[in-house]
């Protein structure tokens, strides 16, 4: 994989930083509150606290529960870009580069085909030079020059391909779990000192007479419990969200004004191609079906959203709009199962008038001093393989506002589990587990797959696999609830692929629900309910995408549940409240002992510091 | 009295209606078009949905005791030994899920351990086994959190316990570990290790296993007798141990009663003097009158058939429901009590409702099925065409429920008087 060590290991201790800055420590709780759980803010939160600045990061869902962890996994250069927007492609190639580098276990190669088909032949010449001007920017990614395949090749490569083609180009990307970027950005700020809170969403940016930010009140959405820390500046980096958190601190909320773009992938129950293969779809836009952890996934759609942002699911139309499209130049496609869907919403750059795939994917800081907030700013628009240069971005104003001396680091620093390589074979060996599991923990967790093997160490039942079709053992599931801030089943779930396969989380959901109560001092009912709610949002991503196969082994699958667990009210069945554990309805009148247990431990040192 | 009746579909209806049919001196022939939902069944007898009866005995406060059954329903369940069902009076059965719930139920599988039947303040053993579907300790604590183990004062405890033989069996399937228990020197061995287990832990008085007894016959009641306290299963996943058992007993019922399964789908059935019936493999059979037990959308017999799924480029052709049986059979469709003509709107049925069930109403994978007139399929010739099990629309979505329709549909199927409601 790679050769890089960039980091020494005496800048991994975990010691929180000296106090040391004298203009900006003092009165309040914190130098700096972050809103938002996704990639922005998590990088945001890192930055910071590397900077020196004493960092609160509130989320009010979970780490990547937006755009985040709903895109399609790559850290791509941005070809598209290149025609309007070539500076983009620049960055997102350049900073794809450092993720590498800092992340190696997170990234995974994507070789891309461009099938052009013979009534495009006159066009070849131009795609070709196209892509050779794009060859430019592959150094800075590590990643490899494009090449030309006439229709032979191109169908010894991938013998799903149809159609009269006339030949194809070669390029290459790379794949991410933009979730485990997230949770890793968040982890390594907290080991070094940031404050990480889950489920906690704001209820007001409070603001002093002269308009400047002072403190932010939040409230726990899984206790109810509230409070307010004060604060010398507030980054709103909640993507979509950005106008509503805005307007928390009586801005009007134009003022973080986003063009709301609503993206659905389609997932498979295996990987369908070894190759992702690029599609125009009946409107002429570019998608594309790539080979993504152990599934395939088709993306994706642009279109503008204006409904809930904490529940956007795909609908059937999209589903289909998507495997016509792809089916056009892989007919395969269309046999295949479908295991679910999954949805977020771009926080694209404000334009009117201008088509959705038109709008820029640049980024801009909104410094809301203008709009006479002091200290408040907002992070509008961006992509996932230049979230780190937008961290540094904004991480660079606050350095001038609280005049840190310390440089950005966040590009040559390892994320957790990316300082050292390990041998995944050898790993499955020691832990008794099949080499498969034991690739997939060292993917998800790097380095810090050896902490989830000192638990299975001190416990060996622990080596016990809860989610076969990922697969996720015991140890890993109770390492993300301890140390990665998860406080649900849905949480698990996002840091580990638990219960995302092929049987829907049928088989491991009651079990994790049962994992989640026992960590976090929930009772096994709340457990369960948990892992119900769980079963039912997934239902619920799946729905649009059923077919006559799907549909069957959707009413075995509710037969199992019926019989094993019952189908509980619809109150806690509710699919918005993923990330509530114990405040709902059906558990009003539940005995003193659920309301008073105790609530997770979400501010746990993790590992040992 | 009719000579031929056919009966498509060998889950529990299409079982209930051969033996029932059988003993009215027709001549059956038993379709078998492969794994349904009763070969997937997790152990469970419900006469009906269990959280229903829950609730009513929390709700009306009504003691849980098992009311009486058909008297035909009663005399199969004795020729088909699959389960125990306690009699009229008795406390009904109490099942521990895998899944960490005590459930109520009207009747189980005989390998599975009845709660109902322990002493008040019982201790039940978990042993500690390291397989994907059993964790003890967790189990041990879910199971004595729950109101029936307080009620009755029941407790649960995980202990340490070798019970797994050979090397990778922490990995093979449940159904295969119980497979290995059919031999019975493996089964002695078991109940060795189990007398040694209970002789650590003195005072309890029972031990509860995962879905591990038996693939070919329960296995359970002999276990008890060798070890000298209940020992049962929980109630596992689909496609386990009890699924099987169920299997094998089909297979002895059928030889008792004379019975041959054909193991071929039926794809096509028209309607003349005589019913044809066209087997996948082309043949054509005549007969007289036909058991429609193909079961629900979990068993395949219904279809869902989305209007997208034709429709490659294409607009999709509208005007269909988008269900159907899995025969070549016109017959309507029916849900919540509402005939599916034509799809609702421009974008298909109502896919929120499709899938998973909100709240206590069962959604359409569940609720969906063909129109009864009584027993006859409406619109079939004469009352000729009788459905049994979970085919039909909105009723028996209960073992129990589709053993009976079964057994109703094959006594009128071989023409007694009477059960033909037209």
């Amino acid at each position: 994989m790679s050769e890089s060590k960039a980091s020494p290991g005496k800048r991994r201790s975990r010691r929180r930083p000296e106090r040391r800055i004298d203009r900006a420590s003092g009165k309040t709780d914190v130098d700096l509150v972050v809103i938002g759980g996704g990639v922005n803010g998590t990088g945001v939160a890192r930055d910071a606290t590397m900077r020196g600045l004493r960092v609160a990061l509130l989320e009010r869902n979970d780490l990547a529960f937006g755009a985040s962890g709903n895109s399609s996994g790559m850290i791509h250069g941005g070809v598209r870009y290149l025609t309007y927007d070539p500076e983009v492609t620049e960055t997102s190639c350049r900073d794809s580069g450092h993720i590498q580098s800092i992340a190696p276990h997170l990234l995974f190669r994507i070789p891309f085909l461009m099938p052009v088909p013979t009534a495009k032949k006159r066009f070849f010449p131009f795609i070709d030079a196209y892509f050779a001007t794009y060859d430019k920017y592959q150094p800075l990614k590590r990643g490899k020059m494009h090449t030309r395949l006439d229709a032979d090749e191109l169908r010894q490569l991938e013998p799903g391909l149809r159609g009269d083609l006339y030949g194809g180009i070669s390029f290459d990307e790379w794949g991410i779990d933009g979730a485990r970027l997230c949770t890793a950005n968040a982890l390594d700020a907290h080991d070094r000192g940031a404050q990480i809170f889950v489920g906690r969403t704001v209820e007001r940016i409070e603001r002093n007479d002269t308009g400047a930010v002072i403190a932010v009140r939040w409230r726990d959405r899984v206790t109810g419990d509230g409070g307010r820390i004060t604060t010398r500046a507030v980054v709103n980096a909640t993507g979509a969200w950005a106008p509503i958190t805005a307007s928390l601190g009586d801005l009007p909320a134009r003022r973080a004004r986003v063009r709301p773009g609503k993206g659905i992938h389609v997932v498979f129950d295996r990987r369908l191609t070894n190759y992702a293969v690029m599609s125009q779809t009946i409107d002429g836009r570019t998608i594309f079906i790539e080979p993504w952890q152990n599934v395939s996934i088709i993306g994706t759609t642009d279109d503008d959203y204006y409904g809930d942002l904490d529940d956007v699911t795909a609908t059937s139309e999209e589903v289909r709009y998507l495997v016509e499209g792809i089916a056009r130049v892989f007919p395969g496609v269309r046999k295949g199962r479908i295991i679910g869907t999954y949805a977020g919403v771009r926080p694209t750059l404000y334009e009117y008038g201008k088509h959705e795939d038109a709008l820029s994917r640049d980024h801009e800081i909104v410094d809301h001093g203008e709009h006479g907030a002091d200290g408040l700013y907002s992070m509008i628009g961006g992509k996932l393989a230049s979230f780190r240069l937008f961290a540094e971005e904004m991480v660079d104003i606050l350095a001038r506002r609280f005049d840190l001396a310390r440089p950005c680091i966040t590009h040559t620093s390892p994320l957790p589990g990316g300082d050292e390589q390990v041998d995944a074979f050898a790993l499955a060996t020691q832990l008794e587990i099949d080499a498969v599991s034991g690739r997939r923990l060292t993917y998800r967790h790097g380095s810090r797959s050896l902490r989830i093997a000192e638990r299975v160490k001190r416990r060996s039942s622990e080596a016990r696999t809860v989610c076969i079709c990922e697969p996720v053992i015991e140890a890993e599931v109770r390492h993300v609830l301890n140390e990665e801030f998860a406080r649900s089943v849905a949480d698990v779930s996002r840091r580990t692929r638990l219960g995302l396969g092929a049987c829907g989380g049928m088989r491991c959901a009651a079990r994790c629900g049962a994992i989640v109560a026992e960590e976090l001092g929930y009772s096994p009912a709340d457990g369960m309910r948990q892992a119900l709610r769980f079963l039912h949002r997934q239902a619920g991503t799946r729905v649009c995408a059923l077919g006559p196969e799907q549909a069957r082994q959707e009413a075995l699958a509710i037969a199992s549940v019926r019989a094993q667990m019952g189908i509980v009210g619809q109150t806690s069945l509710r699919a918005d409240e993923d990330n509530a554990g114990l405040v709902t309805d059906a558990n009003v009148d539940m005995e003193p002992a659920v309301a008073s247990s105790r609530p997770p431990p979400l501010t746990k040192a993790s590992g040992s510091g | 009295m009719f000579e031929r009746v056919a009966i498509i579909g060998a889950g529990l209806a299409g079982v209930a209606a051969a033996w029932s049919a059988a003993q009215r001196g027709a001549q059956i022939q038993l379709f078998d078009g492969g794994v349904g939902a009763s070969s997937l069944a997790s152990g469970a007898a419900d006469d009906r949905p269990w959280e229903e009866v829950a609730r009513s005995i929390e709700v009306l406060q009504s003691p849980a005791i098992a009311s009486a059954l058909p008297e035909s329903l009663r005399v199969f369940a004795t020729d088909f030994e699959l389960w125990r069902l306690p009699a009229a009076g008795e406390p009904l059965t109490r099942l521990a899920t895998s899944a960490g719930r005590l459930r109520v139920a009207r009747g189980h599988d005989r390998s599975l351990l009845d709660l109902a039947q322990l002493p008040s303040g019982s201790q039940v053993l978990l042993p500690r086994v390291s397989r994907p579907e059993w964790d003890a300790d967790s189990l041990a604590a879910a199971f004595g959190e729950d109101a029936y183990a307080s009620s009755r004062q029941l407790r649960f405890e995980a202990v340490d316990a070798k019970i797994l033989k050979r090397v990778g069996e922490d990995r093979i399937a449940a159904a295969d570990l119980a497979s290995r228990h059919d031999d019975a020197e493996r089964l002695g061995w078991l109940a060795e290790r189990l007398r040694e287990m209970l002789a650590r832990s003195a005072g309890a008085k029972a031990i509860l296993l995962g879905p591990w007894l038996g693939a070919l016959r329960a296995l359970g009641p002999r276990l008890s007798e060798a070890v000298g306290v209940p020992v049962g299963e929980v109630l596992g996943d689909v496609g386990g141990a009890a699924g099987l058992r169920f299997e094998a007993a089909r297979a002895s019922l059928l030889q008792t009663v004379g019975v041959r399964t054909i193991p071929y789908r039926v794809v096509g059935l028209t309607c003349g003097d005589e019913i044809h019936l066209t087997l996948e493999n082309g043949e054509e059979v005549v007969t007289d009158r036909v058991v429609l037990a193909v079961g629900g959308v979990a068993a395949g017999g219904v279809v869902y058939d989305a209007p997208e799924q034709h429709a490659g480029t294409d607009i999709p052709e509208r005007g269909g429901p988008p269900w159907r049986l899995s025969v070549d059979l016109a017959a309507p469709m029916q849900a919540h009590g509402r005939v599916l003509d034509v799809v609702g709107s421009i974008h298909g049925p109502p896919l929120d409702q499709v899938a998973w069930p909100v709240d206590a109403d069962p959604g359409f994978l569940e609720a969906v099925g063909v129109r009864c007139d009584g027993l006859a399929v409406l619109g079939a010739n004469g009352g000729r065409i009788v459905a049994a099990g979970d085919v039909v629309a909105d009723k028996p979505r209960t073992v129990l429920q589709a053993v009976f329709s079964g057994v109703r549909a094959g006594a009128a199927a071989a023409g007694e008087p009477g059960t033909l409601i037209a």
